[in-house]
């Protein structure tokens, strides 16, 4: 048993989906891209991006913030 | 900023600012791509991707100069190759002892896919493109190792995918074209353009060559919009909120064409005779006054922001119109006219009324853009493209003939090169099949990927042995790309320029761990140019699109447009007519280029559909609008003589010949005499009394089946002689 960070629950390295090994970054990729979507669907609804100057930066930001939170999760 | 020191600097600013405008967007574009590829290729080496190549195949294949086709085709390409894996993975699990199976199967596959790749030839058929793409390319390689074909089909997702992000990263962040703006400029043009056109045609200064080349660039221009509103929704979240009303406003502008045309024949046919000409002068002021409404907007681009006051302004001319109307009405009664003339004013006063209205409608919708969220956005009917079946087919059973055809090769032959041999051909199939000329493009990528084979060959046994290092392999390659970009970056030469790095990646790019084996290379070499030589031979000589049986057929479809009108289901109705009949004369527009009677034959096709189509369609609309009256009830006699009349016209249009031409005359003229004949308790206005209306568009059907102009006429001269073929 791997001691959980924090005393929370921790995530695998590696899940078995269907009897494939996969590392759980390519899963959470998926999940932070769908994530991702549902906000910016969110944002264009409320009308914030017209106050935004780059709004492909400000998603792909967005996506890196959340991705790399979740990431250091993982390996911390 | 002084006049003085600027005076100087200002030819050579504007000079710079041109540069920047034309060829600057072209630079940019070779800039983009080459950082694109250097973060992809650093990257497919630093994580040992397997095949390098396939990541920059990705890159090119997707780059575009403005982001939003990036995001799109991205987007696409990603469902294309999990679609292709999906069903790759599934043929190898179950034909990997069975050669032969597998090819049939993988050649059917790949046949589908480039059928739908003509069927949609939007980003769907991108999607068919990429799924029968990929599949090849995982399929070939895996067949001859089935064990290993998971991981292999998982590791070219991984580099399709490590390509992707690499171009749509490089495309959206640094130094962004963004479609959206080419959508709002290219619409705002148009809508100036538009109000030119009609004001010239208003004042009788246009010649019918430029009436035909003008709706030509709005059709093409509808389809173009229709593509960029697309491509823009899935790079702007601000396009995307307004995506609704940005079909709407193509389709208004479709609407507002069609009604301007009809207008203009209207004048035409009232011009070519003394008695029509009485009645042309008594429209005079009502034309001036739209001539005068319309001035501003061929001026100066019209603005959302402007386009609030513009469609004040409109609706004010609106109501100014009818009691002009009512006015020539009586001029006309107190000449005494006949009753003939009486109509054609009366049709061609509505005609006009409904453009102005139309155009106010345009005004709305634009003046709407200004808002995030609008009750106009709620727009449920969508641009339904019209493609020929037939043509989708062809060009699928070409395609799958080929890849048997040289998977049969390869068998008998056992040459080592084979799969690199069927690969090609069917890349170079699903990569022509959206073209119009697919023998010209497979042509020039022959060209490219030849020069490519050169160039490769000498950097692969020359230079790359001297090289260490990544940057230095990019020092060595960067010109070789820079080329083939700029290439791309022109549609004339875009087939050289994708041939060049497309066969450049798959050929001479080093693996991780590169061999120096120059029969090998030479082999995959002459496999690639034989194999281009033979698509580009296959696509010429069997069946090419671009030849009269296709014209025919697409004439034949035209044609059908009529059928639907009469038949099809009315929701949405107008807005599937309207962009269906331009996407059709769109595709026959361009596969007949260089055919200039073909295209004006297509185009007398496409008004006479449109005019009598239209006008069925409103037929129908307004019959649906009835109140439940006695006199408008189902089993009356004009009800049955529309009835008629609809049967006359489907068959006039499936079989156009003097026959037929005499029944739907008849029958519409019997339709008017039934209308006119039936009393209805309302005031003869067109505001109040629908049988009034739909007199007006009656009449306009029999003028436009009158008109000397229309194909029909010829129709009546050629019975059975197939004209295009002349």
């Amino acid at each position: 048993m791997a001691e959980p960070p924090l005393g929370g629950l921790s995530l695998p390295r590696e899940i078995a989906l269907f009897g494939i090994y996969m590392p759980t970054l390519t899963l959470l990729f998926l999940l932070c891209l769908a994530v991702g979507w549902a906000i910016d669907r969110l944002m264009a609804w409320s009308g914030f991006y017209q106050h935004v100057w780059h709004p492909i930066l400000l998603r792909v930001s967005l996506f890196t913030c959340f991705y790399g939170t979740l990431a250091l999760y993982i390996y911390r | 900023m002084t006049s003085l020191s600027a005076a100087p600097l200002a030819p050579f600013q504007r000079a710079l600012r041109e540069w920047a405008q034309s060829e600057g967007v072209i630079w940019i574009f070779i800039f983009k791509s080459l950082l694109s590829i250097f973060i992809a290729l650093w990257l497919a080496y630093r994580l040992e991707l397997p095949q390098p190549g396939t990541v920059l195949v990705t890159v090119f294949i997707v780059m575009q100069r403005q982001n939003g086709e990036v995001l799109a085709k991205s987007f696409y390409r990603i469902i294309g190759t999990l679609l292709g894996l999906t069903v790759m993975v599934a043929l190898i699990a179950l034909f990997n002892q069975e050669r032969v199976l597998f090819l049939l199967c993988l050649a059917i596959w790949v046949g589908l896919c480039t059928a739908g790749a003509a069927r949609y030839r939007d980003f769907r058929g991108y999607a068919c493109v990429l799924a029968g793409y990929t599949a090849v390319m995982i399929g070939l390689p895996a067949s001859l190792h089935p064990e290993a074909a998971f991981m292999q089909a998982l590791w070219r997702v991984v580099e399709i995918t490590v390509g992707i992000l690499c171009t749509g990263l490089v495309s959206g962040l640094i130094l962004p074209q963004t479609s959206s703006a080419t959508l709002r400029s290219t619409s705002c043009n148009r809508f100036r353009d538009f109000a030119r056109f009609a004001r010239a045609g208003l004042a009788g200064r246009l010649e019918p060559s430029e009436v035909e080349l003008n709706h030509a660039r709005f059709a093409a221009q509808a389809v173009s919009l229709e593509n960029l509103r697309n491509a823009s929704a899935f790079e702007d979240p601000r396009i995307r909120v307004r995506s609704g009303r940005f079909a709407r406003m193509n389709n208004e502008f479709m609407v507002l064409s069609t009604r301007y045309h009809a207008f203009y024949q209207l004048l035409q046919r009232l011009q070519s005779s003394a008695a029509g000409r009485e009645v042309f002068e008594v429209l005079q002021p009502c034309l001036a006054d739209i001539s005068s409404v319309l001035a501003p907007l061929s001026e100066r681009l019209l603005m959302d922001q402007d386009a609030a006051a513009q469609a004040e302004r409109l609706a004010a001319c609106k109501h100014a119109l009818m009691p002009q109307i009512r006015e020539g009405r009586q001029q006309l009664s107190i000449k005494a006219i006949g009753e003939e003339l009486m109509l054609d004013y009366n049709t061609a006063a509505e005609l006009l009324f409904r453009f102005v209205d139309d155009l106010h409608n345009y005004c709305l919708t634009q003046a709407s853009l200004v808002q995030h969220q609008h009750e106009r956005e709620q727009w449920k009917f969508s641009f339904t493209p019209r493609a020929n079946g037939m043509a989708a087919a062809v060009a699928g059973i070409r395609c799958a003939v080929l890849v048997l055809g040289l998977s049969a090769f390869w068998i008998a032959t056992a040459w080592p090169s084979g799969p690199t041999f069927v690969l090609t051909v069917g890349l170079v199939s699903a990569l022509t099949s959206i073209s119009s000329n697919p023998g010209r493009l497979a042509g020039q990528l022959l060209g490219g990927a030849t020069l490519s084979g050169l160039i490769g060959f000498f950097l692969y046994f020359w230079v790359y042995p001297l090289l260490d290092g990544f940057p230095l392999l990019y020092c060595s390659i960067a010109p070789v790309l820079a080329l083939g970009t700029f290439w791309v970056a022109r549609p004339q030469t875009a087939g050289y320029g994708v041939g060049l790095l497309v066969w450049f990646c798959i050929l001479s790019l080093p693996n991780n761990l590169t061999l120096y084996d120059p029969a090998r290379f030479l082999n995959n070499f002459l496999a690639a140019i034989l194999s281009i030589g033979i698509a580009a031979l296959a696509s010429t000589f069997i069946l090419p699109p671009s030849q009269p049986w296709l014209w025919r057929r697409l004439e034949q479809d035209l044609r059908m447009r009529v059928v639907f009108a009469v038949s099809g289901k009315l929701r949405g109705m107008i807005a599937g007519f309207e962009s269906g009949t331009r996407d059709l004369l769109n595709q026959g527009y361009a596969l007949a280029a260089g055919r200039p009677d073909v295209q004006k034959r297509l185009m007398r096709w496409m008004f006479s559909v449109l005019e009598i189509g239209h006008a069925v369609i409103e037929l129908r609309q307004e019959q649906a609008r009835l109140p439940k009256e006695p006199w408008y009830a189902e089993d009356t006699p004009w009800q049955q003589s529309i009835r008629l009349l609809g049967r006359a016209l489907v068959r006039l249009f499936i079989q156009p010949d003097a026959e037929n031409q005499q029944r739907a005359l008849s029958a519409v003229e019997h339709a008017i005499a039934a209308v006119r004949e039936t009393p209805e308790p309302r005031p003869p206005q067109f505001d109040s009394s629908p049988l009034r209306r739909m007199l007006s568009y009656l009449h306009f059907i029999r003028s436009s089946l009158l008109d000397p102009h229309s194909p029909l006429v010829d129709g009546r001269a050629a019975i059975g002689r197939p004209v295009l073929a002349s």
